[in-house]
């Protein structure tokens, strides 16, 4: 190996300690037996996963947090799995154009969306409710989908459903026997980001806070602000477990190359 | 093609774009628009730009502007530094470790601002992890250093999360490069060195440019890191979280907000245009 190749694979090493280190003591801390986060851990113990199940605030919003993360999901890929089969196929100017603006809301900044909306939705009568999270959710979960489904379908020939049409099936039957298994993997990653876009959301879920709509991290944001205990690492290493199990799943299933697409 | 057929297949086209268009138009672009309008409006309702003008000829609230740009430019510039040599080794060297590669780099993008701020407030607080090392186990120091709070914290953090999309973005232009360019550089005598620095670079620019706009975006809008690690800057978007929590002053959020917003489209302008020279 020559001494450059050395010196980028210390680079490359020092900066995965980097990306790594902040959120590896998080897990570390969520088993210690000591009443808040320092170093050295003086003991272990499961007792701060205990305090999320007994902290009856982190269980109401994790319950609102998953029933939000899945309609704005299923929201996005109704809305958005249409438009990318079109926008995928369509050539003209026009097209791209439409895919730039379904993609712009990932370009907005996020605590400006969450700003304008508190107001837009009050007027028209959502208030903060649940309904109003379930909406800007779809606006910010709604590009995912529409990006990794068009990456997908734009990778598989015409000829497929072509062959299909020509032997005599319905456009119907066409897309549930061909289209949609081809596209699947894009569904999926689409859905992989959408769900954890919009359960991590804090910009947007923080204008829209009620004792019935807090969502998880508004949530955490708040408890992290008057307390520093180790409940807030825990339920963070809880949150991290499920996350590194959907993209192990996802990357089974799929492949991680597809997944990158999204991001 | 027969009439009734394009026509049908015109049908067919609204109706697959037509629901998330009109999605996004009333639910997206209705509000940035209402909430722009109202920066604009006097209490009684007649058209003004008098919140601009006062905004514009402070000297504070353009400071904020400054320093909202500065330090994203500044976090930009340092995750793009940092991102081009591990895109390098992703792309060139990593062969069978590329899969593991981009699963650590993804991995952290899979975990919420809440933890990774939580890691850095454990690492750096005056108990934690660092000044533990330093003070205890090699004895560096005798008192521990207050990490918490300074504004070099809350750039590590901001790059902490933003870094990995400039890996990605300036890896997937680095995978284009055609390896033909650098290898007949390298035949006719050019060094290793001087191969990276005329031809490789030069065509990874329009990536770098790309990976450096997203960057930049999303440092922009975020207020989160800041909000929890201090660091004394006084951004847009942690103005607008101010006035929303403690001051109120709505018409002034409003305002903040659409400048915000402008030079969020100003990028998004940007980026178009580079993508375009790309498909050309």
């Amino acid at each position: 190996m020559r001494l450059t190749d050395i010196a980028l694979w210390i680079f490359t090493a020092a900066f995965f300690i980097f990306m790594i280190l902040p959120i590896a003591v998080v897990v570390v801390i969520s088993f210690t037996s000591a009443g808040y986060a320092s170093f050295p851990v003086p003991g272990w113990s499961f007792k701060w996963f205990a305090r999320i199940f007994e902290y009856q605030p982190f269980i109401d919003s994790l319950w609102v947090s998953l029933q939000l993360a899945v309609v704005a999901t299923v929201a996005s890929c109704l809305l958005g799995i249409p438009a990318a089969l079109h926008l995928s196929r369509a050539r003209s100017g026009w097209a791209t154009a439409i895919t730039t603006f379904l993609l712009s809301p990932l370009s907005m900044p996020m605590i400006v969306i969450g700003f304008a909306s508190l107001f837009f939705l009050s007027w028209l009568g959502f208030g903060i409710s649940f309904a109003a999270l379930c909406i800007v959710h779809t606006v910010i979960c709604l590009p995912y989908v529409i990006r990794t489904v068009t990456a997908v379908y734009r990778s598989v020939p015409p000829a497929y459903e072509e062959a299909a049409l020509i032997l005599g099936a319905s456009r119907l039957t066409t897309f549930r026997e061909v289209t949609l298994p081809l596209i699947r993997p894009g569904i999926a990653a689409g859905c992989l980001f959408s769900f954890l876009t919009s359960f991590d959301n804090l910009p947007v879920s923080y204008f829209f806070g009620s004792a019935q709509t807090n969502t998880l991290p508004v949530v955490m944001l708040a408890y992290m602000e008057h307390q520093f205990d180790p409940s807030i690492a825990a339920l963070s290493s809880l949150q991290l477990l499920l996350a590194v199990i959907a993209l192990v799943v996802a990357e089974r299933l799929y492949g991680i190359e597809k997944m990158t697409v999204a991001t | 093609m027969p009439k009734t057929a394009h026509v049908s297949a015109r049908m067919r086209q609204a109706l697959l774009l037509a629901p998330s268009l009109i999605f996004l138009v009333v639910f997206f672009v209705m509000p940035l628009v209402d909430n722009s309008s109202r920066s604009f409006m006097t209490e009684d309702g007649s058209l003004t730009l008098a919140r601009y003008g006062s905004f514009l000829s402070d000297r504070f609230y353009l400071g904020i502007i400054v320093e909202t740009v500065v330090l994203s430019a500044a976090v930009t510039a340092i995750s793009v530094l940092i991102a081009y040599p591990v895109a390098y080794v992703l792309v060139r060297k990593a062969g069978r470790l590329s899969g593991p590669i981009i699963f650590l780099l993804i991995a952290p993008l899979l975990t919420s601002i809440i933890m990774r701020t939580y890691g850095w407030q454990v690492l750096f607080a005056r108990r934690g992890l660092v000044n533990q090392w330093l003070v205890t186990d090699l004895g560096i120091l005798d008192a521990p250093l207050r990490l918490l709070n300074t504004p070099g914290l809350a750039i590590a953090a901001l790059v902490h999360v933003l870094v990995p999309f400039a890996v990605l973005s300036i890896a997937s232009v680095l995978q284009g490069v055609d390896r033909r360019l650098e290898e007949g550089a390298l035949m006719l005598g050019a060094s290793r060195f001087r191969t990276f620095f005329e031809v490789t670079l030069p065509l990874t620019m329009d990536g770098i440019g790309t990976g450096a706009i997203l960057v930049f975006m999303i440092a922009n809008g975020s207020f989160v890191t800041l909000v929890l690690l201090g660091g004394g800057f006084q951004t847009l978007p942690l103005l607008i979280y101010q006035q929303f929590n403690t001051t109120r002053d709505f018409a002034l959020a409003s305002t903040m907000s659409t400048i915000l917003l402008v030079i969020a489209l100003a990028c998004l302008w940007l980026q178009l245009r580079l993508v375009r020279r790309q498909g050309a």
